[in-house]
């Protein structure tokens, strides 16, 4: 139980606090445990007449009872503080650790999948070690003082009352091996149920135009009762043991009626001792029947332990140097860039994404970046800041391998618009100042004109309080893509006061987007763009001609490689793949030239 | 002076608000009574397994009931008098209890189980069915995530709360009442003193639910704030990363999870205070009993057998109330499921089939017609309720204009113009996804509102933009272009698309896994896919050398597929599946725009002009002024025609 053993190890900080819960625990039990004891005193009182006796008794069940009060008020507010300290710990834990992982991870990992890991797993652990963990070791605790008091008071009859306990033993390990099977049979059924309704549910416009909901709805029947058959299978295991475990007691019962009524009779025990024992065995059905539970609960958390795991094993690959001293950029390079023989191959993949790369961008030069879908182009931007590393080769910024430098640091640098941009779900102003926290509203303000974007952020609801991205206000992509190159404007490390240069990233890469923003929005961010790119480098991967012409030079990548590095013209002139490029890539869409936007106001 | 007195009027409404706020608190534990009514009648088809369910119940909870009057009875018929044989007889009963008992358990575990797998999977079936009628209209404002988790969050919260919390609920309550049976038949004296207890008792509970309403809501809210915070997390990963800003989330992230602390903390405090203390009860009435039974066994008014008895039993007496209060709290998020469910099946559907629908002609002509049709969403149309099933845009809700359009059979129109001017709309009204507020979208003279959908769609070949495959094979996404559509009907029609050399590039030919969303395929190949599904729908090519297919063609060009290998392959099967059929195409290349019989400018939900290619030009309206931007974008790169 490796797993299990390592769950257990989230407790650890707790060691301390732990170990007062269960001493509470601990007495709060025995204090129970001896309860029927006195009660069997007192019973015997009540035969031997004596009144005097009996009030005795019944005063020290009394103050016994307030005793276990206070115990249990107490192990219960420290136990939560445990239970609620380890959800915390371990959902910081899962959550920096997402957060440590590079972008690889999430290429293979679908978002779903993850999100699961962090709910369902996460909770099915954290009950376990929270709740289900104490609840075991307070019925073991129950079972076991029970026993012993049993044992002091009459040994014999407690040796027959527990005859039947090994018979648990046995049956629980038959559940774990039969139900446990059938228990992932069942998870894993769901969640394919899970999948198959997702996929409907997101490609519903393609079943309606088909009229396809039948046969969808048959085929997500058919996978519903594929799970309930498999519940069934478990509810069968379940439903043999559980009764089971709770019928054992019973007999127990039947022992001690039977060989504890004949030893009342030959004078062996006292009735209030037979009483005793008849409330130590009524008392074993209640932490056994939790047992099972638990133990089940156990069982459950240990699997999502292993999820968990998958996930918190995986180390995060791009990190600073740690066999070797960090450098840092040096801070009068203008983000001079140079790929030496790079080669890129996604986990997984056959094909590599980019082969041998080989080129030098000066710094402050405009460089446009054109290719097929697939071709790579992608691929070589996201080296840069290191969301990837190379699998041969390597980049150079500043003449600074970008892996010798702290990825913070290094991406602090960098500036990266999306062409189909993300935002948070904050005010517009802390998305624009997302990079740079520090920026004050002067600065927002005048990346947001830079970018072209303060017009129509004016006239939003709240202006720069407005919240946008998912729970907010739906922009439209042009809108977005606008925003996006503001907050860009405002990364770049922190400037001392009194530095003269402005706020903003030695390196800026823009994804241009295919459809998002209109012609005349795109000659106003155009000659903003001009401004904004002016003192750093810029990558532009172009899907129209109007960006490329933006660029100094053009890189064309065909298939991960260099197929041919100039200028428009000379391209044009040189290369056929260019020339077909410009014809048959990004001719049509021009057609698509954009004259009027409409402000989406559309409440999420 | 200003300071505010605790005068008499202000202590009243104080007051007053302090019960308004019990009584808020007090509805929130109970009301839903709809809901739990439509969970009954969920479970109506299966009456007489609940009928079994409920004996196997009662005789569960009857069995375990029995050793505490048994225990009365060994002590005074057989141990008092030393009569062993009398104790024997109590052993097998006992016994024989037992198994009955655990005959009755497994009855009822295995019904319980397969109630709850049951209801939950009719319930899955049931949210999948009411999706799927729901018009697009209603999925484009809903995520897919959300609704997908009422299927399984909501549903598995709902099974814990009928599988265990609702069994636990009834044998509890069995339980206690047959307790108040049993200790009132061993003595009515001790039994009234025990009673006592019941109305501290049920203050105390109530306390305790009125004052978790809100701590358990609180760590709900604080719960789903952290769920949101983890998924736009793992959607943005990329802009995070960029930025380096892991720091700043991790922070926020962590007081999020303080906030759940918080709000959970109160919840360990109020049962830190109410389980103990109904503990504490169970020891005072124990004590109380062997005091007061005491004194009388001692006098003789009561036998030890059933003093014995009684002080076994009270433990049947307490022990279901801890467990009532337990189950409160699955229960409560059971209960929270069911609402959320209950709500989104109360969701009616506005695009509804007619009662008395009409046939369509076969063959079908093919001319459609936009007679005085205006759209807004949140406008009320035929039938009275809001077209767009949900909260429209709060600013010019008008998207379509008073459009006039018709499109003779078999003749292709493209829609051009901006994002937004409403091309997409046309469209959707075209295949009935949404219905016009006013006027109304004519097929051969038929109204869509008077046909069913899916003859109005079986009719129709439709290509989304994005091309959105299924997962499974090539073969198999192309067949789903028809029920029933067969292996040779989905060659034929890569055929005759001229796709074949394309799609049996493929590692596995048509057999080709597509991958999630057909994400192993290119943009380009996918677009042939969806051309060739598309082209499937309808009748199948009846041998006369026509390509068969649907009468209909609905397509949104996509916009950008640098993907120059399929690039000609894809112009060349387009101008096949507009030809001979009517279309209406959102264009965007020129190649396309140039060959249709039709170009309609939209603008701001208006049909600006309509027009071929050279009719336009010559017009030098909106659409020339376009042709002339495109025709400066692609030339006025230096010098190209020149090289």
């Amino acid at each position: 139980m490796p797993t299990f053993r390592r769950l257990l190890g989230f407790l650890r900080p707790y060691r301390g606090t732990w170990v007062i819960s269960f001493s509470l625990a601990l007495l709060a039990m025995g204090v129970t445990v001896a309860s029927p004891y006195l009660v069997g005193r007192g019973i015997d009182q009540i035969r031997a007449g004596d009144r005097g006796g009996l009030t005795f008794f019944a005063v020290a069940i009394a103050l016994l009872g307030l005793g276990r009060l206070l115990l249990t008020i107490g192990r219960r507010l420290v136990a939560g503080r445990v239970s609620l300290g380890v959800e915390q710990d371990l959902r910081d834990r899962l959550y920096g650790h997402l957060q440590s992982l590079e972008m690889g991870f999430f290429d293979r990992w679908q978002t779903g999948q993850l999100m699961s890991r962090a709910t369902v797993d996460l909770s099915a652990v954290r009950f376990f070690l929270g709740y289900g963990l104490v609840f075991i070791v307070q019925s073991l605790l129950t079972v076991v003082l029970a026993a012993i008091a049993m044992t002091i008071q009459q040994p014999l009859l407690a040796l027959l009352a527990l005859l039947p306990a090994p018979l648990i033993v046995f049956v629980g390990h038959a559940y774990g091996t039969r139900g446990r099977p059938a228990q992932q049979d069942a998870q894993q059924a769901v969640a394919e149920l899970t999948a198959a309704a997702e996929e409907s549910i997101s490609g519903i416009r393609v079943v309606k135009a088909f009229a396809a909901e039948e046969r969808r709805r048959e085929a997500f029947e058919a996978t519903v009762e594929r799970a309930f058959g498999k519940q069934l299978r478990a509810v069968r295991i379940e439903a043999a043991f559980q009764p089971f475990v709770q019928f054992l007691p019973q007999i127990s019962l039947a022992i001690v009626l039977l060989a504890g009524g004949r030893m009342v009779v030959d004078g062996d025990l006292t009735i209030g001792q037979f009483a005793a024992f008849y409330v130590y065995v009524l008392m074993l059905i209640q932490p056994l029947r939790s047992l099972g539970v638990m133990l089940g609960l156990g069982q459950r958390a240990t699997a999502s332990g292993m999820r968990l795991f998958e996930v918190l094993d995986r180390e995060p690959t791009i990190v600073a140097p740690t066999d070797r001293p960090v450098r840092t950029l040096p801070a009068d390079g203008g983000g001079a860039i140079r790929f030496e023989g790079v080669t890129l191959r996604y986990p997984g993949q056959t094909r590599p994404a980019l082969e041998d790369v080989d080129l030098t961008i000066p710094a402050g030069e405009r460089i446009a970046i054109v290719g097929e879908t697939g071709s790579g182009k992608t691929a070589l931007i996201q080296l840069l800041p290191r969301l990837y590393d190379p699998t041969a080769g390597r980049v150079l910024i500043d003449g600074v391998d970008v892996r010798d430098l702290d990825p913070t640091a290094l991406r602090r640098e960098i500036a990266i618009v999306d062409d189909d941009p993300f935002l948070f779900t904050a005010s517009v102003a802390e998305n624009l100042a997302y990079a740079a926290p520090g920026a004050t509203r002067e600065e927002i303000e005048r990346a947001a004109e830079r970018a072209r974007a303060a017009d129509f952020i004016a006239a939003l609801p709240d202006g720069y309080e407005t919240v946008v991205g998912e729970r907010g206000l739906t922009l439209s992509g042009g809108q977005r893509q606008r925003l996006a190159i503001a907050r860009a404007l405002l990364a770049g490390p922190d400037r001392e006061p009194g530095d003269p240069r402005p706020r903003g990233p030695r390196i800026l890469i823009l994804d241009d987007a295919t459809s998002n923003v209109d012609a005349t929005t795109e000659q106003a961010i155009a000659g903003g763009l001009d401004e904004v790119m002016a003192g750093r480098t810029t990558l532009v991967i172009a899907h129209r001609l109007s960006t490329v012409r933006l660029a100094d030079r053009v890189v064309v990548l065909e298939r991960g490689r260099v197929a041919a590095v100039g200028d428009h013209d000379e391209l044009l002139a040189r290369s056929q793949l260019y020339r077909d490029i410009v014809t048959y890539g990004m001719a049509g869409q021009v057609f698509l030239t954009r004259k009027q936007e409409p402000i989406e106001v559309t409440e999420a | 002076m200003s300071a505010p007195g605790p005068s008499e009027s202000g202590s009243t409404t104080r007051r007053g608000a302090a019960f308004a706020d019990i009584r808020r608190r007090q509805q929130a534990t109970r009301g839903r009574g709809r809901r739990t009514r439509s969970l009954f009648g969920m479970m109506r088809p299966y009456r007489g397994r609940i009928a079994i369910l409920l004996v196997a119940l009662l005789v569960a909870t009857a069995a375990s009931l029995a050793p505490a009057p048994l225990a009365a009875k060994a002590v005074d018929d057989g141990l008092s008098k030393g009569n062993l044989d009398h104790l024997t007889v109590l052993v097998a009963v006992l016994l024989g209890v037992s198994l009955v008992g655990l005959v009755a358990t497994v009855v009822r575990d295995r019904l319980v189980g397969w109630l709850g797998a049951r209801l939950l999977s009719d319930l899955r079936e049931r949210i999948f069915r009411h999706l799927l009628q729901m018009p697009v209209s209603y999925h484009e404002r809903q995520r897919a995530g959300v609704l997908v988790s009422r299927m399984t969050n909501d549903v598995d919260a709902l099974q814990t709360m009928i599988s265990s919390s609702l069994v636990t609920l009834i044998s509890s309550v069995l339980m206690l009442l047959g307790s108040i049976v049993i200790l009132i038949s061993l003595d009515l004296k001790l039994a009234l003193i025990t009673f006592t207890t019941i109305p501290v008792l049920l203050l105390g509970s109530l306390a305790f639910r009125l004052a978790s309403v809100d701590a358990f809501a609180r760590t709900r809210e604080t719960i789903g704030a952290i769920t949101a915070h983890l998924q736009e997390t793992l959607s943005g990963v990329r802009v995070i990363r960029s930025y380096g800003r892991e720091q700043g989330h991790l922070d926020r992230f962590h007081e999020l999870g303080d906030e759940n602390r918080r709000a959970n903390m109160k919840t360990v405090y109020l049962n830190a205070a109410y389980f103990p203390a109904v503990e504490y009860l169970s020891t005072a009435a124990i004590v109380i009993v062997l005091l007061v039974g005491g004194a009388e066994a001692i006098d003789g008014a009561v036998t030890i057998g059933v003093l014995i008895g009684f002080v076994t039993a009270l433990d049947n007496f307490f022990g279901p109330i801890t467990e009532l209060s337990n189950v409160y709290t699955t229960f409560q998020s059971g209960m929270a499921a069911l609402e959320k469910i209950g709500a989104l099946l109360d969701q009616e559907s506005t695009l509804t089939d007619p009662a008395h629908p009409r046939e369509l002609p076969d063959p079908l002509r093919g001319e459609l017609r936009f007679e005085h049709v205006t759209f807004g969403y949140g406008v009320p149309s035929r039938g009275g309720s809001a077209s767009a099933g949900g909260t429209g845009a709060s600013s010019s809700p008008i998207v379509l204009h008073d459009i006039d359009l018709t499109i003779p059979a078999g003749a292709t129109v493209a829609l051009v113009g901006s994002t937004g001017a409403g091309k997409s709309t046309l469209v959707k009204l075209a295949a009935r996804f949404i219905d016009p507020s006013e006027g109304r979208v004519l097929l051969d003279g038929v109204d869509l509102r008077d046909l069913r959908q899916r003859e109005l769609r079986s009719r129709m070949g439709i290509v989304p933009q994005e091309g959105f495959l299924f997962s499974g094979t090539v073969a198999e996404n192309i067949a789903f272009g028809r029920d029933g559509a067969t292996r040779e009907d989905v060659e034929r029609v890569v055929a005759s698309l001229g796709a074949g050399d394309v799609l049996d590039q493929l590692p596995q030919g048509l057999d080709t896994e597509v991958g999630e969303r057909g994400g192993s395929l290119s943009a380009g190949q996918r677009q042939l896919v969806a051309f060739a599904r598309a082209l499937i729908a309808g009748a199948p090519a009846n041998g006369d050398g026509r390509l068969g297919g649907p009468s209909i063609l609905l397509l949104d060009e996509a916009t950008a597929n640098v993907d120059l290998r399929t690039e000609r392959r894809i112009e060349e099967a387009l101008e096949l599946l507009l030809s001979d059929r009517t279309a209406i195409v959102i264009a965007h290349r020129l190649s396309t725009i140039r060959s249709a019989d039709l170009i309609a400018v939209v603008e701001h939900g208006r049909i600006c002009e309509a027009g071929t290619h050279e009719e336009l030009l010559v017009r030098g309206g909106a659409y020339a002024k376009l042709h002339e931007d495109w025709q400066r974008g692609t030339t006025d790169a230096p010098s190209a025609a020149a090289s």
